[in-house]
Formats: C-alpha cells, sequence, structure tokens
C-alpha cells in the first residue's frame, strides 16, 4: 500500500536518499532523451523537433494509466497524494510567463539544469537567470501577492472540475496524445529542416 | 510510419481503455476499527476550555467551533464564532467542506463531552484530520471560564494565574464577573500552546 | 531503442525515454506521495542565499519567512536533494553518450552574446513565472497534470500555448 513515505512504510530519513535516487534517473532519462539541447527542444514551437511533446506526453499519459491501475489495485492511496492546488489566474498568468521564458531562453528549469550538468553554458546562464527571477519575485512579493493567490479553487482535479470519470478522461488523453504523435510527425515531414 | 510504432500505440490505446472498463472499487476509505480504537484510546483530542478560550480571544485563525447540539440550543447560546452542525447531521454533504479542512483544528463541542465524542468518530472514520473535542463541552465552559472559583490560599501560584486568566475571558465572553475582585489580574500568564500547522506534502516544482 | 540525429549523437527514442520518465514519476508517486520538480531547488537556494547574507531582511520578507524554518537549513528540502541527482544522472547519461563539453548552443546566425542574453531573460521570466504558478514544467505541469490537477493542467496549456504565441517574435533567435 503506497506512498510509501507518508505511510511510514519507509522511514522518514530515507526521504532525501530516495530524492537523490529519483532525480539521477531523472537525470538520466531526460540528458538521454536529448532535453539537455535548447535546439532541440525549442523545435517544438518551431515544428522541426517533436521530441519534447512525444517524451511529455507518453510520460504524463504513463503515469496516469498507472496511478489509476495502482489505484484500482489497492496500491496506492491517492488521497494521500499531492494534488498541485489550483489558483485559476495564478496559473494562467505564471503560465503565459513562463511561456515567453521558454521561447526565449530555450530550456525550462529542469533542462537548464539537465544542459548545465554536462557543460551548456547556455543552461547555466539559464539556471542563474532563474534564481535571479525568484529573487525579484521574493522581493517584489508585495506586489505579487494578489496575483499568487488569485483565484483559489481548492486541490481539485480536472475530472473533478468537469465531473467526468477520471478513468474515461484519462482514455480520451491517450487518444488525443496518440493522435498528436501522429500529426506531429506529418507537420515534421512539410516543415523545413533545421540542422543543430 | 513503423509497424512497431502502431503496434505501440494501439497497446497503450488499448492500456487506457482497460481503465475504462474497470469496475468502479468501493475502496473501503474508513480506517479500520484497530486503528480507531487507538485513535479513541489517545487522550489527546481533548482541548481543554482554557487553552480554547485563549484561542478565540487570539482571534487564531486556524481553529473553528462546532456546537454539534441541536438548531434551538444553539440559537438561544454558543460560543462566539461556532458554528452549528447538529450531530444528526453530521454526514450531510454540506458541512463536509467545512469538517474536512487542511490547517483547521475542527473543535466539536456539545453540553458534555458525549455528543461532541461521537461527532469526532464519525469524522474520523471519515479519515477527516485536526479534529478536537472540547473537555467537559459548556458545562466546562461555564465552570471554568465563565464561572470560575477562587482556588484555596494555599494553592500554587499558577493556580492564581489561571484563576486570573479565567476571570478576564470571563468578562471578555460577557460573563458574570465574579465579586470578589480584590485579586490583581497579574497579566495573562497562562502559557497558549499553538501547536506547528501541519503542512500537506509539500508541492513539486 | 537508440535513435540517430544527423550528428551521429545518440538520444534515445523519444517513446522509450516517455516511458522511463512516465515510470519514473510513478515510482515517485508511489514512494513519496509527490511529484518531481525544478524551480522549487533554485528557490531554495536563493532562499538560503538571502537568508545568509541578510538574515533579518529574509525573517521580514513575507515570501521568504515562509520557506524559513527554525531547525531546518532552507537547503534541507527534498527538492534540493533531488536536483543534485538529476545532475549526478544528466553528467552521467551526458558522459555515457560522450556529450560532455563546455559550449554554448545557438543558431549560427546570432552570436553566443546574444544567445546568453536571451538565455538570462528567459531564465528570469521562468523564475517569476514559475513563483506565480507554484511550479515550473516539471512540478506544475508534468506532475500536475499526471495527477489530473486543474491547475496542472491550466499551467501546461498557459506555458505551451504562450510559448507558441511568442514564438514567431523569438523565430530569429532560432530559425
Amino acid at each position: 500500500m503506497g506512498p510509501l513515505i507518508p505511510l511510514d512504510i519507509i522511514p522518514e530519513q530515507w526521504n532525501n536518499v530516495i530524492a537523490v535516487i529519483i532525480g539521477m534517473a531523472f537525470g538520466f532519462i531526460m540528458e538521454g532523451s536529448g532535453f539537455s539541447s535548447s535546439r532541440k527542444i525549442v523545435g517544438l514551437f518551431y515544428g522541426y523537433d517533436f521530441t519534447v511533446l512525444r517524451v511529455f506526453f507518453t510520460a504524463t499519459v504513463t503515469t496516469a494509466i498507472g496511478l489509476y491501475y495502482f489505484s484500482y489495485l489497492g496500491w496506492i492511496d491517492m488521497s494521500l497524494v499531492y494534488i498541485h492546488p489550483t489558483y485559476l489566474t495564478a496559473a494562467i498568468v505564471g503560465g503565459l510567463i513562463m511561456g515567453v521564458g521558454f521561447v526565449a531562453g530555450g530550456y525550462c528549469p529542469g533542462t537548464s539544469l539537465i544542459g548545465a550538468a554536462i557543460g551548456r553554458i547556455d543552461g547555466m546562464v539559464f539556471t542563474l537567470g532563474l534564481m535571479i527571477g525568484i529573487f525579484f519575485f521574493s522581493e517584489g512579493f508585495s506586489i505579487f501577492e494578489g496575483l499568487y493567490n488569485g483565484g483559489f479553487m481548492g486541490y481539485i482535479t480536472i475530472t473533478e472540475y468537469f465531473n467526468i470519470s477520471s478513468q474515461l478522461f484519462i482514455f480520451l488523453f491517450t487518444v488525443v496524445a496518440v493522435a498528436a504523435f501522429y500529426f506531429t510527425t506529418l507537420i515534421r515531414r512539410r516543415v523545413k529542416q533545421v540542422n543543430y | 510510419m513503423s509497424k512497431v510504432y502502431i503496434i505501440f500505440a494501439s497497446l497503450l490505446i488499448l492500456v487506457a481503455f482497460g481503465l475504462v472498463l474497470l469496475p468502479d472499487t468501493e475502496h473501503e476509505d474508513q480506517i479500520p476499527p484497530e486503528a480507531l480504537l487507538k485513535e479513541i484510546m489517545n487522550q489527546s483530542r481533548f482541548l481543554s476550555a482554557d487553552l480554547i478560550a485563549a484561542r478565540i480571544i487570539d482571534e487564531d485563525p486556524s481553529i473553528m467551533l462546532v456546537d454539534v447540539r441541536t438548531a434551538e440550543a444553539y440559537n438561544s447560546y454558543s460560543l462566539p464564532g461556532a458554528i452549528n452542525i447538529p450531530l444528526k447531521e453530521t454526514l450531510d454533504e454540506e458541512w463536509q467542506p467545512y469538517l474536512n479542512q487542511r490547517g483547521v483544528d475542527v473543535v466539536f463541542f456539545s453540553n458534555g463531552d458525549l455528543f461532541a465524542d461521537q461527532a469526532w468518530i464519525l469524522c474520523s472514520r471519515l479519515g477527516y484530520k485536526n479534529l478536537y473535542v472540547m473537555e467537559g463541552g459548556l458545562n466546562q465552559w461555564f465552570t471554568q471560564i465563565m464561572q470560575p472559583t477562587v482556588p484555596p490560599d494555599t494553592s500554587p501560584n499558577e493556580d492564581f494565574d489561571l484563576y486570573s486568566f479565567r476571570k478576564a475571558a470571563s468578562i471578555y465572553f460577557g460573563g458574570g464577573a465574579p465579586a470578589q475582585s480584590t485579586q490583581d489580574i497579574k497579566g495573562e500568564n497562562i502559557q497558549i500552546i499553538r501547536r506547528e500547522k501541519k503542512t500537506a506534502t509539500a508541492g513539486g516544482c | 531503442m537508440k535513435n540517430n540525429n544527423e550528428k551521429g549523437t545518440t538520444y534515445f527514442n523519444p517513446y522509450f525515454g516517455g516511458v522511463m520518465l512516465g515510470l519514473i514519476l510513478l515510482a515517485t508517486f508511489y514512494i513519496t506521495g509527490r511529484g518531481l520538480g525544478a524551480s522549487g531547488a533554485a528557490k531554495s537556494t536563493v532562499v538560503a542565499a538571502v537568508d545568509r547574507v541578510a538574515p533579518k531582511h529574509a525573517e521580514e520578507s513575507a515570501y521568504y519567512s515562509k520557506f524559513i524554518s527554525d531547525d531546518l537549513h532552507p537547503m534541507n528540502t527534498w527538492l534540493v536533494f533531488e536536483v543534485i541527482g538529476v545532475l549526478a544522472g544528466a553528467f552521467l547519461s551526458g558522459a555515457l553518450a560522450g556529450r560532455l563539453k563546455f559550449k554554448t548552443e545557438h543558431n549560427p546566425k546570432i552570436t553566443t552574446r546574444r544567445r546568453l542574453i536571451f538565455a538570462a531573460i528567459g531564465g528570469v521570466f521562468f523564475g517569476v513565472g514559475s513563483q506565480i504558478a507554484r511550479g515550473c514544467t516539471s512540478g506544475a505541469a508534468l506532475s500536475g497534470a499526471a495527477v489530473l490537477s486543474l491547475g496542472g493542467f491550466i499551467t501546461m496549456m498557459a506555458i505551451f500555448g504562450s510559448a507558441y504565441a511568442f514564438a514567431y517574435i523569438f523565430r530569429k533567435l532560432w530559425i
């Protein structure tokens, strides 16, 4: 029965050791999939490389399907799993700002670390910029505070909000993902290739 | 388009579709009887009237008082800021958001301990957290806070401090201030024990 | 399960990578009950640095003080340890595939300096945005969407939607 640490099946002290091991696996796979290269990542937005979309959607779908099978089998108590809280305006505004950062910087925080780890200087500079951005935000917290707490809707899932079955939603999401994989290969054939 | 991809994609969709076909399992969300018994034996759910009075006076936002008596009893008298969830409506859908809260201590009270404790057991079985019971209920509230008795002269100083606090609280809550007000109110020395707020599993990024 | 691209560096097949990443994320949820993240570690670093340089300021600030406690160092968080692992894992993968090299990756049409300036600007934007939305692409979008969090999906759509919307403005940087 999981999750193991919140239920004290694995003692709390192991938490940090597990964090390092999970992080290593995460970093290894991300780097191996090409997430250390900013030009490869940004290909998604210009249609010459859809690796990010493929990896990202495959991962989301795999985890979601896995979690619900685990829940069905009684291996995991979904009520103990952390659900990212929904702050509607904060999520939208934050996401819009991050999108600009994504095309301008070519990385996101996770991938910039991976790029930095194998010596990409742009990755290191991005990480530094990230910290400066967080510093700006923290110093100007009084300005951002209303936005930060804007539109709180609780720890709600998309299926609770639209009142549909989670399993059905995951199935539809999987179909959409597979369709996206297919159509992006078509797009990629039509777009001028970029050598990087 | 290679054949392998088509096979893998079909497999993925099939696995996802299997999820839809799974029957809805009624997972036993309720805690097992052994665990419930263990929680019932644990007396830490009882909060004293003094502690609750101190938190009300402090206007502590992390406490929510729930009066489990009937609506008539609630309307005639209740604690300041308390909401009324009569015991028989404990399981009603509309009250669940109040009872199942993160980061807020829900304190049940009735005239005595009994009904409040029953509400506590019901909500504990539902798996709700941060639930408490006011020790002795409103009866104890009256004898301790509203009409505190002067401790005997031989009592230790702490008892007198507690008495001063109760007397001050009594005035705060509009109770009959006791006649023997000769003793100086030596400041409110009661220890307000602030519990560290429980945090849920912290987020990702 | 390897996929050769033009230059001969080998990357995993993206679907293989995706499934592996999904299984890691699943294991993370199974073991710890929470998802992965990256910007949280950067936040801890900033909090720790500010706390070191100006402890009084950090304590008084409404934002830093949320992450400072008396008994734990601000760097002693799950995400910091996870990120240490990420750096090590990525280094290992890069070393095995022969990709370890100090270089700035950029479009040959632009200068290295220009690329680095925009990388820094992008970082700043991501820093502010990830704090407002309480997570970045890994914490909010990936881990959030995997547990079907409404906020996770909204953040994901906002990030990618905005990136596509602004792609045209920044096209000179990349193509």
